[in-house]
């Protein structure tokens, strides 16, 4: 069985679609190995962000505990020496006249 | 022609080849068999395997809704907790199972009874046990370092009240399945719970998550917005406390009621408790304001001063003999606090005498005296939206007795506080029945409501006539402050109305009426002429010498309604005696100067 001499046509064609076939392959590889690292990197920002709401929401909680009426008053009676003012102490701003 | 075959590699043996050839076959059809094994037969049962150790479909909890305050103060909020449980891994010993507990000892803060338990759930070889649930996320990040066999952390969302105490009694407090159990927690359960969700996670070879899907999106429950001010509710508190500690009372409770819209501004009690720590003891639990009945006393006489006016059309320029000091009808003896003269009607309620009151009463009569304590809502619920309300005795007519007259100066009845208030209440809003509620849709400041719902009353029912509702104010509620038995609620400046009450109790060993055990009780609205404020301060068992609702209560309420007057930025329609004007002082600081 004598071979077949190839062109240099045929093996330009060939060496192409090898050529184009592998690169397909490359892109595919590449596109599902992004879209895996994209998952990841997707997810974790994800993750952050519920972290840090979840953070807003606790210091919201801390904001509010820190501001209760009842830990005011106890402070400006400890710590500032505030006492509550008796009725003639209040100072009016309108009043009708007398 | 022969065309004889030949070798394609020259010089290799073609028994080689054949061998070489056969061998790779072999191993093909091998290759072929255990792809059909794994791609046919055992496919279903490896697609499985596959999807568990890559796919995970777990439940998303859903975020508990958030409780305001009608500023948008937080009360109640949900923050992600961990809960920590044990379950055996089987090569471990128990001895090292036990030890492993025994390190989270500290860090946990367990005692020695919650030890105890867990111990002994490993020791019955139980499959889960948990070891304690909703710790803070940074302990769990401890323990997890720590990586101690068989023991796993789960994610889980912990209820916080930041302010503490405040509103317990309206909040109520959830158990450790986040249901609520009380309070608003246990009423708006299904608006606050939201529904739970379910993710899809893949994860690659190595366990890593690479990839999540929503299948079912989780709802969080609706947020609520209380009708309480949280420094109105704060300044109740602070108050209703000082009184029962003082007067080494049992329990106190205060609300306070925006009149026209029905809105509780404050509902406080006391005892109370913490609802981080739910649940509390059973006394503490008791939301006294909706949950205690008792015999009113003397408060009750606003019906019954309503029912003189508008259904027996009793005139208020009859005059009733009282000097007695006592009365006796029905096989009952009904005394005053003092021996009074003889008084104007007016004068009977502003004294409060018992006497000239069953004397009204007698001229109204019985049917009329039942019909208008029922009109006021006497014996049924008020409809406010917390769980647990009691509805009162009022009995039926058919069942009075000779003695029910006494139903008139409040004894025979039973109602609880917010009941009392909201009788009251219709003389705030000019003859108005109006529902106390305790959410709204909305934040609003108490400031920006009052303009808009002054006039809007009329979507109540009206139960009493604007006239009698005008001359019972001036002529009696506003007295009873001015003159009568409920001076200690004056405030310098402002016109109050209101009735005190001091009911005796009646103790059930000895089968009578008790001389020491008395429910001081204050119930009124400020100011007289446009009222802002509703409230009710009721006492029980006050110690010592002052007893009655007006040495009791009434100051609760003066104190209380100077406070909360001064933080809505209402000041005096009229001078007060003592006062200072903004201009008087600069004046003076600059001669000083």
């Amino acid at each position: 069985m004598v071979r077949k001499k190839l062109t240099w046509k045929q093996v330009v064609i060939g060496g192409g679609v090898i050529i184009m076939l592998l690169a397909d392959l490359t892109f595919y590889i590449w596109y599902q190995s992004e879209s895996v690292r994209l998952g990841y990197r997707i997810h974790e920002l994800e993750l952050k962000v519920e972290q840090l709401k979840e953070e807003i929401k606790k210091l919201e909680t801390r904001k509010a505990a820190l501001l209760s009426p009842e830990r005011i008053d106890r402070m400006a009676r400890e710590n500032l020496n505030l006492t509550d003012p008796k009725p003639e102490q209040i100072i009016f701003e309108n009043l009708v006249e007398k | 022609m022969i065309v004889q075959e030949k070798s394609f590699l020259p010089g290799f043996p073609r028994k080689k080849i054949k061998f070489i050839l056969l061998f790779i076959l072999l191993w093909m059809c091998l290759i072929l068999v255990r792809l059909i094994d794994l791609q046919v037969i055992e496919h279903k049962k490896l697609k499985t395997e596959v999807i568990e150790q890559s796919q995970d479909l777990i439940k998303v909890l859903p975020t508990r809704g958030n409780i305001y305050d009608r500023n948008g103060k937080i009360l109640a909020r949900s923050l992600p907790a961990a809960s920590v449980f044990f379950s055996p891994v089987k090569e471990e010993p128990l001895e090292t199972q036990v030890k492993n507990i025994y390190q989270l000892k500290s860090i946990l803060n367990l005692g020695e009874n919650e030890l105890k338990k867990i111990i002994s759930g490993i020791e019955k070889r139980k499959r889960f046990t948990w070891i304690k649930r909703k710790i803070p996320l940074e302990v769990a990040e401890e323990i997890k370092k720590r990586k101690l066999p068989g023991i796993y952390l789960i994610e889980e969302n912990r209820r916080y009240y930041p302010l503490g105490t405040l509103a317990c009694h309206l909040l109520g407090g959830v158990n450790v399945d986040d249901a609520g159990m009380a309070g608003v927690e246990y009423y708006y359960n299904n608006e606050l719970r939201g529904e739970e969700g379910q993710k899809l996670i893949m994860r690659d070879a190595r366990r890593k998550e690479f990839f999540i899907q929503t299948v079912k999106e989780t709802k969080p429950g609706k947020d609520l917005y209380l009708t309480i001010d949280a420094t109105i509710q704060y300044i109740a508190e602070k108050e209703l406390q000082q009184a029962v500690e003082n007067f080494g009372a049992n329990w106190g409770t205060v609300v306070i009621l925006q009149p026209q819209t029905g809105e509780i501004l404050a509902l406080a009690n006391y005892p109370n408790y913490d609802p981080n720590e739910f649940p509390p003891t059973e006394e503490q639990m008791v939301n006294c304001a909706i949950q205690h009945t008792y015999e009113p006393g003397s408060t009750a006489k606003i019906v019954t001063a309503a029912a003189a006016r508008e259904l027996a059309g009793i005139s208020p320029n009859t005059y009733y003999d009282c000097s007695q000091g006592y009365i006796t009808f029905g096989g009952t003896t009904v005394r005053d606090h003092e021996r009074m003269k003889i008084l104007s009607f007016p004068e009977v309620f502003i004294h409060s005498s018992n006497v000239g009151s069953i004397k009204i009463a007698d001229l109204i009569g019985e049917e009329k005296i039942y019909q208008m304590f029922k009109t006021f809502g006497f014996g049924q619920k008020t409809g406010i939206d917390l769980p647990g309300e009691e509805s009162g005795i009022l009995h039926p007519l058919n069942k009075w007795r000779k003695s029910s007259l006494r139903v008139a100066i409040g004894y025979e009845i039973a109602a609880t506080p917010l009941q009392i208030l909201r009788a009251m209440n219709v003389y705030a809003t000019g003859g108005y029945l109006v529902q106390p509620k305790v959410t709204r849709p909305q934040p609003a400041p108490v400031a920006e409501v009052i303009p808009a719902v002054l006039n809007d009353v009329s979507r109540w029912p009206r139960i009493l006539s604007p006239k009698t509702v005008r001359e019972l104010v001036e002529t009696v509620f506003t007295q009873v402050v001015e003159k009568g038995t409920g001076l200690e609620a004056k405030i310098d400046g402002y016109d109050i109305a209101g009735k005190t009450g001091t009911a005796q109790k009646f103790d059930p060993a000895l089968k009578a009426y008790s001389y020491a055990k008395h429910v001081a009780s204050f119930v009124g609205f400020a100011p007289a002429d446009q009222p802002l404020l509703t409230m009710v301060v009721v006492i029980d068992e006050p110690k010592g010498i002052k007893q009655y609702g007006g040495q009791v209560a009434a100051p609760v309420f003066r104190e209380i309604v100077r406070k909360v007057l001064l933080y809505l930025h209402q000041p005096p329609k009229k001078l007060p005696e003592k006062y200072w004007l903004a201009q008087d002082k600069r004046k003076q600081e600059v001669i000083t100067d």
